[in-house]
This record gives structure tokens, sequence and C-alpha cells, in this order.
């Protein structure tokens, strides 16, 4: 056998290589009661809370960043780190009075100026951070004494307070400032003033977290104080439905964040575990349809989309009714949703057929699609691949195939790239963007996806001044009474117009063992909170 | 152990022959399986197990997977045949061109199929789909770029054995000119090995595009294609197998189905080269 | 010459000849080519990438837009200078070791592809062994056997290369994972979560690997020196372990370079099927986002690991067949 030696040597060393793999945390302790292991979907591309773009990445930054004030599930706001506020009479003046005893994980002070210096760094556009778009109006900050902030904004912005209430705006210490790029790695050189800190990561598996154990400013909605109830919590990156639900099921993980609807059952009122559904207050997943391209500029023909399919049909069998359909583009919980919305709109294909003969699409080719002139009624939906997740291109094709049974409107799903897309914003010839945004305030993520600045209509020609009017108008009065009315104008307008489609309410699934206790959702941003009223225990 | 028979006198070889014409076959006229609208959804039937309705159950959208699987022979094989032959004609120009030129240019065209070679086949497929888009004739075309090595490198190694063969030493003596004996020697010669590759190299390009519509880089839906199927299928694996598994099998049995027919020709092929 | 070996770009036609100062030419000539091929991979893919559509600062600002970012980011990474000298930056720095930084990660690329790197490599060499072991065991066990069992594993063997690697893999998952729950999920648990990948990605080359060798054996063991070895009263399983399989080992040498390149691309689908971390994530992310560091990166790597291989399998090339050092 001497000949075969050495490839045995060969695939023995192989196999014992393959063994010592850098496994990640074994198996969770939760025995202990002191540690907690999550099944997350994401692995955050950056960890940097003024850089990160990826609403799943706050999950986990919300650890170890805080922020000045707390949106509350009314729409209004708790304080944080800052324990009261006072706006000027016009709008444009805000100040902060501080805590005293907050400091960040390295032991450096929180005070007026570490907070002067993290809004300075983000509205710097030389920093190129992500969060400088919700401070376009800031002008400057001011540290009249160490406890008290002041902010002066060029306009008034009523979107301020719940900016600043986002982990986007939350604080770093003025010295990891300094690190600027190398934030976005999880390394211990992020630090923050949050319940935990960063302990370890190794990148494709998972990111750890210990106890801050000064840590003694929850947000004053809170139900207890001092640090957290864990010592240590582990995030497993598990991007696979199968493989979270089967994590969890089998005990490798206490949590999961990301449940598919047909895994549902196996959590959902099962003895020996829990399933939790987070609000639903931020952007609804929305067809926006260009209404200045094609036949998309026939308000007739977008009329047609928006009714032609029936809408409760296509969410339940892609959902398996685990979320609602949505009637605007706001979330349904959010305080600022217009509910008079609701059941205003939708299947109805014998209008949309009418509307379409109105229209002059009264031909019909061999696939059966409409035709004018012998034009096939094509609608292009630009779906870029990096933002494809949650069976949404599922859901866009049960509409197509609706669509195109009822009225033969032939709605032309393309999932591109990111740099096509980012082509068609650059002039303005997309034709449908369906998308949901990052939380944000209302008025605001109105103005995002419908105003005439911004990254949809930044470079459409024609687009409705009207509509931008009321946009700028709800965004520049700080008078809530005011501006509810004007913001839910602006919903059904774009609603009756046909300029979005809205499609479902999205929501965050949680599922975990029943031993897991105090698991809850972020108000600000619908997503899992962080981990500081956890506790684990029979 | 094998000898010169027909080419369908050999059980396997005749079956998988037959099948590929019934692929053929539905790839032309999908309505002759009487095979139901592969785009029409219904809500209601979603996800619906095999019945004697629907035999190969229903999709999420409540389609007919047996529906879909027929006619997704249709992009399966013209994705499949065009990719191979943008692999074979690319595949004979270089490599005819490598055989038949001095030492420079032979060593320019190795080196830049090492280079070709370099990238794996997916990341080059990728690159090529992200810069051009995602349409069928772009996917065949990159399924087809990763491939021309393989035929260049077999077609070069071919070219330059008939070359240096005494008969063409021969004709070269005789003054024939060039063209005369690139249409009269190396033409046929070198022709012999390309349809046993060609047709092996079909089967390998249908998995190869699927493995794109995995990845999400394949055809757009709601086509038919057996790999957009199949990753549609994936994530509701746990309850409804049939999604995923009968694409799966067709593309299967049409590989190997392509592999046989392939590797009968080369035997009758081999019998027949000088 | 089989479908197998055809299919195989052996690139054996660098003979060496025994004189010491024509070997120490022939491999820096080697090196030099090498390097070539890998900056040449580069170039091509570096090219590529800056053709495609959308304006990387345009791609990094997103959806998020206020008045001068898109200015702001592409001065932060001098993508504001012509493309030319981009390309000459890039090379500078890369001669000096330096990779460059993520865009869309903002973090060091070196140490963003050589974290993914080892789980891919893992799989890998996992699935190499597999199939090697596989195709050995069969090989071995069938060669010029009686027909029922020569037929029942080249039958084997071409469902085995005919499947798509990733529906082995949901098949694998099906029936281990979720039917019999022998084989975890989760692909940080060890060796027991490597099984299911590794057969996945092992299997289709087992079966193209067996295939070869059967053939190559069953040639050898017709040779007159093992009808010698034979007559000495040297059992079967010796005859073919001890004395055939060397000889039979060469056309499987020669599709080495190709199977790992083979595995290496399999595994970016392999890793996705299964959720493991790797290589394929990194690359596919960074391909859509135009990550053009990242990119670059990766192609580096595969021209690199193409380059290795297919030297490595010339040398061993030479050390079994010595006829080709004398030619």
């Amino acid at each position: 056998m001497r000949d075969l030696r050495p490839l045995a040597a060969v695939l023995i060393a192989t196999l014992l290589l393959a063994g010592c793999a850098p496994s990640g945390a074994g198996s969770p302790t939760s025995a202990s009661g002191t540690s907690l292991t999550w099944g997350v979907t994401t692995e955050p591309q950056c960890f940097d809370p003024h850089r990160s773009t990826q609403q799943n990445a706050f999950i986990i930054i919300r650890n170890y960043v805080d922020s000045l004030i707390a949106k509350k599930p009314d729409g209004t706001f708790a304080p944080w780190l800052a324990t009261r506020w006072k706006i000027s009479k016009g709008g444009t003046a805000y100040t902060f009075r501080l805590r005293d005893d907050v400091t960040f994980s390295d032991g450096t002070r929180f005070d007026a100026k570490a907070a002067k210096v993290n809004f300075d760094y983000v509205a710097d556009p030389a920093n190129a951070t992500d969060a400088a778009s919700l401070l376009v109006n800031y002008r400057r900050s001011t540290a009249p004494d160490p406890h008290t902030l002041r902010i002066e904004l060029k306009k008034p912005d009523s979107s301020l307070l719940e900016s600043l209430s986002s982990v986007k705006l939350g604080f770093l210490s003025p010295a990891s400032l300094k690190k600027g790029d190398t934030l976005c790695d999880a390394s211990r050189s992020l630090v923050g003033t949050g319940p935990f800190t960063v302990d370890g990561y190794t990148r494709g598996q998972s990111v750890r977290f210990a106890k801050n154990p000064r840590y003694d400013w929850p947000p004053g909605h809170s139900e207890h104080r001092g640090p957290a109830r864990l010592n240590t919590v582990t995030y497993r990156f598990l991007p696979e439905y199968s493989t979270r639900a089967g994590a969890l099921s089998s005990g490798q993980v206490d949590v999961i964040e990301g449940v598919q609807p047909l895994d549902v059952p196996l959590f959902k009122d099962v003895k020996g575990f829990q399933y939790l559904t987070g609000p639903s207050r931020q952007t609804s997943f929305t067809l926006n349809i260009n209404y200045t391209r094609g036949p998309g500029a026939d308000i007739r023909v977008r009329r047609a989309l928006r009714d032609g399919a029936d809408l409760d049909a296509v969410v339940r069998a892609v959902y398996r009714g685990t979320v609602p359909r949505a009637w605007s583009n706001i979330g349904p919980d959010n305080s600022d949703y217009d509910a008079s919305l609701k059941g205003s709109w939708g299947n109805d294909p014998k209008g949309a057929n009418r509307l379409l003969d109105e229209a002059g699409w009264t031909g019909r080719d061999g696939d059966g699609y409409r035709t004018k002139h012998g034009k096939r009624l094509t609608i292009e939906v630009g779906y870029p691949q990096p933002y494809v997740r949650d069976n949404r291109d599922v859901l866009i094709e049960a509409l197509q195939a609706e669509l195109r049974q009822n009225i033969g409107l032939d709605l032309d799903l393309k999932i591109n790239t990111a740099g096509e897309f980012t082509d068609q914003k650059a002039h303005g010839d997309w034709t449908i963007y369906p998308n949901t945004l990052n939380p944000l305030d209302a008025g605001m993520e109105l103005r995002q996806v419908l105003g005439s600045t911004e990254f949809l209509y930044g470079n459409v020609r024609g687009y409705d001044r009207k509509l931008d009017a009321m946009i700028n108008r709800a965004l520049a009065t700080t008078d809530l009474d005011e501006r509810r009315p004007l913001l839910a104008r602006i919903q059904r307008r774009a609603v009756d117009r046909a300029y979005i489609v809205p499609l479902f309410a999205p929501h965050y699934q949680i599922a975990a063992t029943d031993e897991v206790h105090g698991l809850g959702f972020e108000t600000q941003l619908d997503s899992p909170a962080n981990n500081y009223a956890v506790r684990v225990g029979r | 152990m094998t000898t010169r028979r027909g080419p369908l006198r050999h059980t396997p070889t005749a079956l998988c022959a037959a099948l590929i014409a019934v692929l053929l076959l539905a790839a032309a006229f999908p309505g002759l399986f009487g095979a139901a609208d592969p785009l029409r959804s219904s809500m209601p039937e979603s996800l619906q197990a095999p019945s004697a309705r629907h035999w190969f159950g229903t999709d999420l959208l409540g389609r007919d997977v047996f529906a879909r699987v027929v006619h997704g022979a249709r992009y399966s094989l013209l994705l499949g045949v065009a990719a191979m032959l943008i692999s074979l004609v690319l595949g004979l120009l270089t490599g005819v061109l490598a055989g038949l030129s001095g030492r420079a240019a032979d060593e320019a065209v190795a080196r830049a199929l090492d280079v070709v070679s370099a990238f794996p086949g997916v990341l080059l497929a990728m690159l090529v789909v992200v810069f051009t888009g995602p349409g069928v004739l772009n996917i065949a075309v990159a399924i087809g770029v990763s491939g021309v090595p393989k035929f260049a490198r077999v077609i070069r190694a071919q070219t330059r054995s008939v070359r240096d063969a005494a008969y063409v030493t021969h004709a070269v003596v005789q003054g024939r000119g060039r063209g005369w004996i690139l249409a009269r020697h190396i033409a046929p010669n070198v022709l012999v090995a390309v349809p046993v590759i060609a047709t092996i190299d079909i089967g390998t390009s249908i998995v190869a595009v699927s493995g794109l519509s995995f990845l999400g880089l394949g055809p757009q839906p709601p086509v038919p294609e057996w790999g957009v199927m199949l990753s549609e299928g994936r994530d509701i694996l746990r309850t409804a197998w049939w999604a995923g598994l009968f694409p799966g099998l067709a593309m299967t049995v049409t590989v190997i189905a392509f592999t046989v027919v392939g590797r009968r020709l080369q035997l009758l092929l081999e019998g027949r080269t000088p | 010459m089989s479908a197998a070996t055809a299919a195989a770009e052996p690139t054996a036609d660098t003979g060496t000849r025994a004189s010491a100062p024509v070997a120490l030419r022939r491999a820096a000539a080697r090196v030099a080519t090498g390097i070539g091929v890998m900056w040449a991979a580069a170039t091509v893919a570096y090219v590529v990438l800056h053709a495609m559509p959308g304006k990387i600062e345009d791609i990094l600002v997103g959806d998020q837009t206020y008045p001068g970012a898109q200015e702001a980011v592409a001065a932060e990474w001098g993508l504001d200078r012509p493309p030319l000298v981009q390309y000459l930056d890039y090379l500078w720095r890369l001669a000096h070791g330096d990779l460059g930084t993520s865009y869309a990660m903002r973090q060091q690329v070196a140490s963003v592809v050589g974290d993914q790197l080892w789980p891919t490599v893992q799989l890998t060499l996992a699935a190499a062994a597999v199939a090697v072991g596989l195709a050995l065991a069969v090989a071995v066990g069938t060669a010029g056997r009686a027909r029922p069992l020569r037929a029942l594993a080249s039958v084997a063997e071409l469902v085995a290369t005919s499947m798509p690697v990733y529906w082995l893999g949901i098949l694998l998952l099906m029936v281990f994972s979720f039917g019999l729950g022998w084989f975890p999920l989760t692909a940080d648990s060890g060796v027991a979560s490597l099984v299911l990948p590794a057969v996945t990605l092992g299997l289709p080359m087992a079966g193209l690997l067996s295939q070869v060798l059967r053939e190559s054996l069953e040639a050898t063991l017709e040779q007159p020196f093992i009808t010698t070895v034979r007559a000495r009263g040297v059992g079967e399983t010796l005859v073919r372990l001890r004395h055939a399989l060397r000889h039979a080992l060469a056309p499987v040498i020669n599709l080495g370079g190709w199977m790992i390149g083979n595995l290496l691309g399999g595994a970016v689908i392999t890793e996705t099927v299964f959720g493991r971390p790797g290589l394929g994530a990194v690359t596919l992310t960074a391909v859509t986002n135009k990550d053009v560091p990242v990119v670059l990166a990766v192609v580096l790597l595969a021209a690199f690991a193409y380059v290795v291989i297919s030297t490595l399998v010339d040398i061993v090339n030479l050390l079994i067949d010595p006829r080709l050092r004398t030619r």
C-alpha cells in the first residue's frame, strides 16, 4: 500500500482541516439565563449608524447606540439622553437639556459638545455619511453649557424630532468618530453609550456583544433601569429562511428574526415557542408609477393598473395571511396614516377594463395583451436585485399574472442591477419602482418618493407641482394639528391619481423559545428592539 | 466492446434520442402535451399537491407545475443550444487560428484562453450578465464565452495533429494552395471532433444557465425556465416539495440524454476516424 | 479520447530538460506568464466593471439623496479622476500589496476577502476529498468487473454528473436535514454542517473522475506488466491498488486543475443553497453593486489559484511520467 499513503494523508489532512473550522458559538447557553443567541437574516455591510443603509443592520446597531430622544408608539417622543426640549416660535431653533450622568463605553463623558461633534460630523458633506439626508436643513449646533444643546435650522423642519430619535443620528464617541471610515467594521473602536458593547465579530458568521455594566440611561418609557439583564448577546447571520427556522427548532439559537409565511405554523401557538409580529408604521411596499412616462402618463392606465387585480387574494396567497394588504404607502400603524383610504380603491377589473377601453387600448395581440396602434400595453417594473427580498418579487409576479388575466396589461417585471436603476434615476426614465423606505418621519417619506427634489422625481420633468407644494407645506409646519390633515390629503391625492399603488404592509416577525422574555419592537424602526429589556429563564 | 452499429441499435442511446425528440417537440409545440397555460395563475389553487388535475401540483401562485415544466423545455433547450453555438463558433475560430499559425500567435491565443479560464465560470457569467443585463440572449453569451477555452483547446490540438500529419505535408509538397488544404484536409478532420463536444456541451450549458437563474441572474420571471422554477421552489421546499422536484428532474434527465447521445456519437466517430 | 479529457485543459506541452539553467529559465517564464495572466484578468474585469451601467457614486448614494452627496462620495473615493488615472493608481497600489477599500462595506478588501476565503477553501477541499475518495472507491471496485456491477456504476456516474449542483443540494437538504434530521442546517456548527455541502459539491465531480479513472484502470489492467504481476501470484486487490492505480492516475491528475476551478465556481452556488458564509455571497453582492475593489480582488484570487494549480499539475505530471522529462 506504500503508493497510496500520500494520497491517504492528503485526504485525512483535508478532513481534519475541514473539522477544525472556526465554528461560532456552539450551543446557546440559555440555561445560564445570562446570554442569548439570535439568528438574523442580514449581516450588516456596515456597523456605523451614520453610514449604514440596511434596515436590518439597525437591529444590531441599536445595541450600542443611543439617541437624544425616543419615539413612543402614539407618535410622541420620550426623553432619552435629553431630558426635555423646547422649540422656538419660528421652528428653526431646538434647545435640549441633556442628562448629566451619561458616559460612552470608553469612559469619556457624553455632553453637549459630544452631541454637537456628532451632528457636525454627519452634516458635513465631506464625510459623505448616509444620515446626512436627515440633516439637510441643519445650520449648526451650539453648546452654551455642557448640558444644553441648541440646534439651529436653515428653515423650519417638522421632521427633525423624528430624525433625532432615529438610530442613524445616534451618538458615537468623538474619539471614535475620528477613525472615520474604519467604523464600518464591527470592532471595539465602535464606542457608543448603549447598553451593550461590541465584543467580537467573525465575518460571515456572527457578532457578539457584552453588557455595558455602567448603563443607567434607558429611554424614558423603559420598564427597568440600570444595566441590561443579559451578559452577552450573539447575532448569528443565517440568510436562508429554512436555516433560521431549523436552527430555532433544533435549539441552536434562542430567537430568530424573519420567519417566512409557510414556516409560521412551526412556532405560532406551538408549545415551547412564541411568535411575535412588529408594527407596520413606516412605508408599505408600494409600486411608485412614473406618471410622466409612457402608458403610465395616462391616469386611466394607472388607475386600471391599481384596480385591475384582487390585491387581497394576491397578498393572501403569497404571504399566507400573515400580512395585511396596504391602502396607503404610509404604514397602517403610523399616526399619520390616512385611515379613510381603507376600502376606497382596488379590485375592480370591470372598471379597469372600461378605463383601458376609453384610453384606446382596445386591440389584442396573440398573447392576449391589449394593444393600441399595434403597440402592446407594457409597463416595466425595474426592481434592483440587491433589494429583492421577502418574496416581494413573487408578489409582483402574482400581480403580473392577475393583471394579464384580468385586464390584458403587461406588467413587465425586470430584476435589474443597482447600476441600471441608478442610470434610470439619473435620466428620470424609470417607469415603475417598487420600494419601502428606511424609517423616517411620514412627511419625509412622502417627500422622498413623491417630492420633486428627491431620488425618484429629482430628474423627472413635469411632476405634479400641486402635490409638491403640499408636501413642502407639511414639512415646514411644526403644528401637528395643521400637519396631519395635510399629510392625509397628500396620501389621498397620490392614491387617487394612482401615482402609487400600495401593495402590502410589511412587518418584522420574531420567533423564539418560550424561555425568552421581554422581546419587543422599537417604535421608530418597526424592527426588533435592542436587548436591553430581554431576559432568559423560566 | 462497441463496434460500428447503427446509432440507434443501442437501447439506452435509442431511449435518450427519443427523449431528446420529445423535448424538441415540447419546445416547439408545448400544446401537444395537453399542458395548460404556464403563466395562468389562480390564487385559490396555490400550492396544491400533485393530483389528477395538476400532475405535478401547483406553485405558490397556483400555476400548474406540469405546464411550466413542459413550456420550460423551450427556454432551457434554446439557451443550452445558443450557449453551445457561441462557444463552438468562437472556439473554432480561435482553435483553428492557433493551430495553423506560427509559434507567436499560438502562444498569444493560449495565454488569452488562460485569461478566460482564470475566471471561474460562474464569476465570468455573472460579470457578463450584469454588464449586458439579464436578457435571454445575454445569458447565452455569458455561458457561451466561458465555454470557449474548452472548445478552442480541443480544436487547436486536433488542427495541429492534422497539420503535422503526413498527408498534409504531402499536399504542401505537391504545391496545393492553403485554401485547398484547409477545405480538403483540415476542415473535415477537425470538424469530426465537434459533434461530440457540442452535444455534450448542450447539457452542460443548460445546467450552467440554470445556475445563473438560481443566483437570480437568469431569465426574468415569469418565464418558466427550469432554473427559475427551482430557485422559486427552494424556499417552500418544506411545504411543497413538488415545486422544486419536477423541474430539477426534467433538467437532470435532459442532461443525461444529451450526454448519452454525445458519447455514443463519439464511439461511432472514433471508429471511423483514421 | 473521452469526453472528460476533452473537457480538461492539460497544459502538458511544457517539458523540462534536465539541465538546471534551462529549468530555472522555464520556471521564471512560468512565473512571468502567471503574473501576466493575473494582470490581464484584472484589467479585463476593470474595464468591464467600469463600462457597466450606473455611476459608482450614484449607486453608493442610493436612495438617500441630499445636495452634493454624489460629489462628496466621488471625491472621497477618487472617482472624479479620469478612468485611466484611477486604473494606474489601482495597479500602483496593487504592486505595493494594497487591494484597496470596499466601496460598499468601507473595509479593507484584504480583510473582507481574506475572512471569507477560508470557508470557501474549506468547502472546496472537503468536496475534492469527497470526489477523489468516492471516485477511487468506485473505480477500483468496478473496473473490469462483471457487467451488472459496471453498468450500475456507470449509470450512477451519469446521474451524478448530470444533476445541477444546487438541485442535488436541495434534495439532500430535504431528505437528510428536514426529513431525517441527521445534519444541522446552520453553517457554523463544525464538521457536521460541512457534510451535506461537501457531498453536494463533490458528487458530480466524483461521477466524472470515477468514469475517467475506470477507463484508465481498465486500459492499464490489460497491460502486459499486470499479467506479469498476476503471474507472480499477487492478489487482485493488491494488483489494483499497488500496481495498476499508479499508472491509471495520470489522466485524473490532468483533470485536477479544471476540477479545482470548477469546484470553486460551484462553491458559490453551494454556499447560497446552504446559506454558508464564503466568497460566493461576497462576490455576488460586489458584482451587482459595482463594488470594483472587491470584484477585482476575487478575480485576482481566482486567477492566482488557476495559475498555481495548472503549474502544480504540470509538475506532478513530470513526477508521475518520467518520459515527459526527456521529451
